[in-house]
Parts: C-alpha cells; structure tokens; sequence
C-alpha cells in the first residue's frame, strides 16, 4: 500500500501537481486503501498494476494538470520534432562545412552611420541615418565575427535543445489507464 | 474463450458508458468515499469496477462541479473524503437515468425477441 500510494506521489511531484493536492489525494488514497487491503483487496486489485498511470489519469481527470494531447496533435508532434532536429542538423553542417573550407566567408558586421565604414558593399543604396546610428550589414569576404560561427552556435543550441525535446518525450510516454 | 473476452469487454464498454451515473446514484443515497462507493457498487453486482477507474472519474465529476466534498472521520477512523452529488449533479444523475432508460427500452425492443439457436460440434 504504502509503495503504491509513494509511486503516485512520485508520479504527482514529476507532473508538477501542488504539494497540497498531491498530499490531499495520498491521504485520500491511503485510507482507501489501507480498508481494501484489510478486506482482503489488494492494491493491484483495487487500483490496478500501474501506480503511475493511475496517478497521472486521475491528476488529468481533477484538471489539476494539463490535459494530455489529443491525438492529432500527437500524431504531428513527432514530425515537428523531426523536422525542427533536421533543421538543426542542416545548420551545423552548413556552418562546418563553411568554417572547414573557408568558403562562403560572410560576416555581420556593426557600423556607426557618418563614420567611415569600408564594409558597406554599397554605398549608394544605404539611406541616410543620423549620427551615432548603429546598423548590422552583411559584409561578404570579412573574416571578423564570421556569420558561420554564428550559425554554429545557433546549431548546437538548437540540436542540444532537440535533444532535450526527444528525452523528454520518451520519459514522459506512459500508457493510460482510464478505463 | 475468444467469445468470454468479448463478453468482458463489451460489459467494461457498458459500463464506462454510465459509470459516472452508478456514482452519482450511489453517493446519492449517502455520502460515500472512494472505497464505499466501490463496495455499494459490487453489493449491486457491478465486480467489473477496479482497475482504479472510479478515482479519475470522481476527479472529473468534481471538475465539473456535479459532486460536493467534505472531510469527516469514518467510523473512528482516519479522515476520509466525502463525495455528494450538488444540485448539478443531481440535475444531471435525473438527466442521465432518463436517457439511460430510453437507450435500453431501444437496445432491448432490438434484442429481447432475438431466438438464436447455437449448435456444438
């Protein structure tokens, strides 16, 4: 009994259920129990085989966390994660392979307006701005601050952040059991 | 048996049809908690329920605010969590025997004359 009503806390406590709530449904559930398991029921009997499940159907039910995906949603989720991580992936390559072989080299660069900017590819086309204006342009065969470098750091975080998206998902998969 | 687990199974599908009106009918006659309600059930031959499935279904019935709940001490006992039907709930219990009714009036017109003769090899 006790294990099973600690199972429910611990599933409670990882959904993010109040300390207050989750304790409130404990007591509840071990007094349950406690009678079943002097009738002669036992836990599994009373409760089912699956302490989690069960604590996590019954927090979804009261509304006191978030309801579980409905199935389309759930249907897509993998392939949005799926391209989000093919994405990331795109990034890092095309970043390693810029870094790798110099080529293409491309760097963005922070100017003053009215200071003399040998970076601006064209002058013609950049509008006035007043003193003191600070400007991002992309300025091609810059080695300084290389857009790849960039790049590369967005990669990582993005694939890092994938990842932690695809661990998640598999903790979090858990068969339901309202019957 | 392939026709003992379909039988078991249409009966669960039955009931988690009209379970939370067995609950509402059950605490109607007393306040009751979880494990009470459970036992009221089985005297009236509902065994099916377990697994756990009447806890969510309270949760739900106290969401939607067709139940009303209260802390008392059971018989010298620990406190336990009361579960009564409120006005809604009452409402929606009257509701839901009536259109209970109505559905096995229907179901039963379809099969009460239904002869089927069985042959064993």
């Amino acid at each position: 009994m006790t294990d099973f009503v600690e199972q429910c806390r611990l599933e409670w406590r990882r959904l993010g259920v109040a300390d207050a709530l989750a304790e409130e449904m404990a007591a509840e559930l071990a007094a349950d129990l406690t009678e079943a398991e002097a009738e002669g029921v036992s836990a599994e009997e009373f409760l089912g085989s699956s302490p989690r499940s069960f604590a996590a159907s019954w927090a979804a039910e009261r509304g006191i966390i978030p309801a579980p995906p409905s199935p389309e949603n759930a249907r897509r989720r993998p392939l949005v994660l799926v391209a989000f991580t093919a994405l990331a992936a795109i990034m890092l390559v095309f970043a390693a392979q810029g870094l790798l072989t110099g080529q293409p080299r491309a760097a963005l660069v922070t100017s003053m307006s009215g200071t003399s900017d040998r970076h601006l590819q064209s002058p013609s086309a950049t509008p006035f701005l007043p003193l003191g204006t600070h400007r991002q342009v992309l300025s091609l065969g810059n080695p300084s601050a290389p857009v790849e470098w960039i790049l590369l750091s967005f990669a990582i975080v993005a694939l890092g952040f994938a990842a932690w998206l695809w661990w998640s998902r598999g903790r979090s998969r858990s068969p339901s059991v309202l019957a | 048996m392939w026709y003992m687990v379909a039988d078991s199974q249409r009966r669960t599908e039955l009931l988690r049809g009209v379970l939370d009106l067995c609950l509402l009918a059950v605490m109607n006659e007393g306040p009751a908690y979880g494990y009470e309600m459970t036992k009221r059930l089985r005297d009236r031959g509902l065994a099916i329920v377990g697994e756990g499935s009447i806890y969510p279904l309270l949760g739900r019935l106290e969401r939607d605010g067709l139940v009303e709940t209260y802390r008392a001490a059971g018989n010298g006992g620990p406190m336990r969590k009361y579960y009564r039907p409120s006005s809604a709930g009452r409402l929606a219990l009257a509701m839901g025997v009536s259109e209970w009714r109505a559905a096995r009036d229907s179901v039963d017109a379809v099969l009460a004359h239904v002869k089927v003769e069985v042959l064993h090899d």
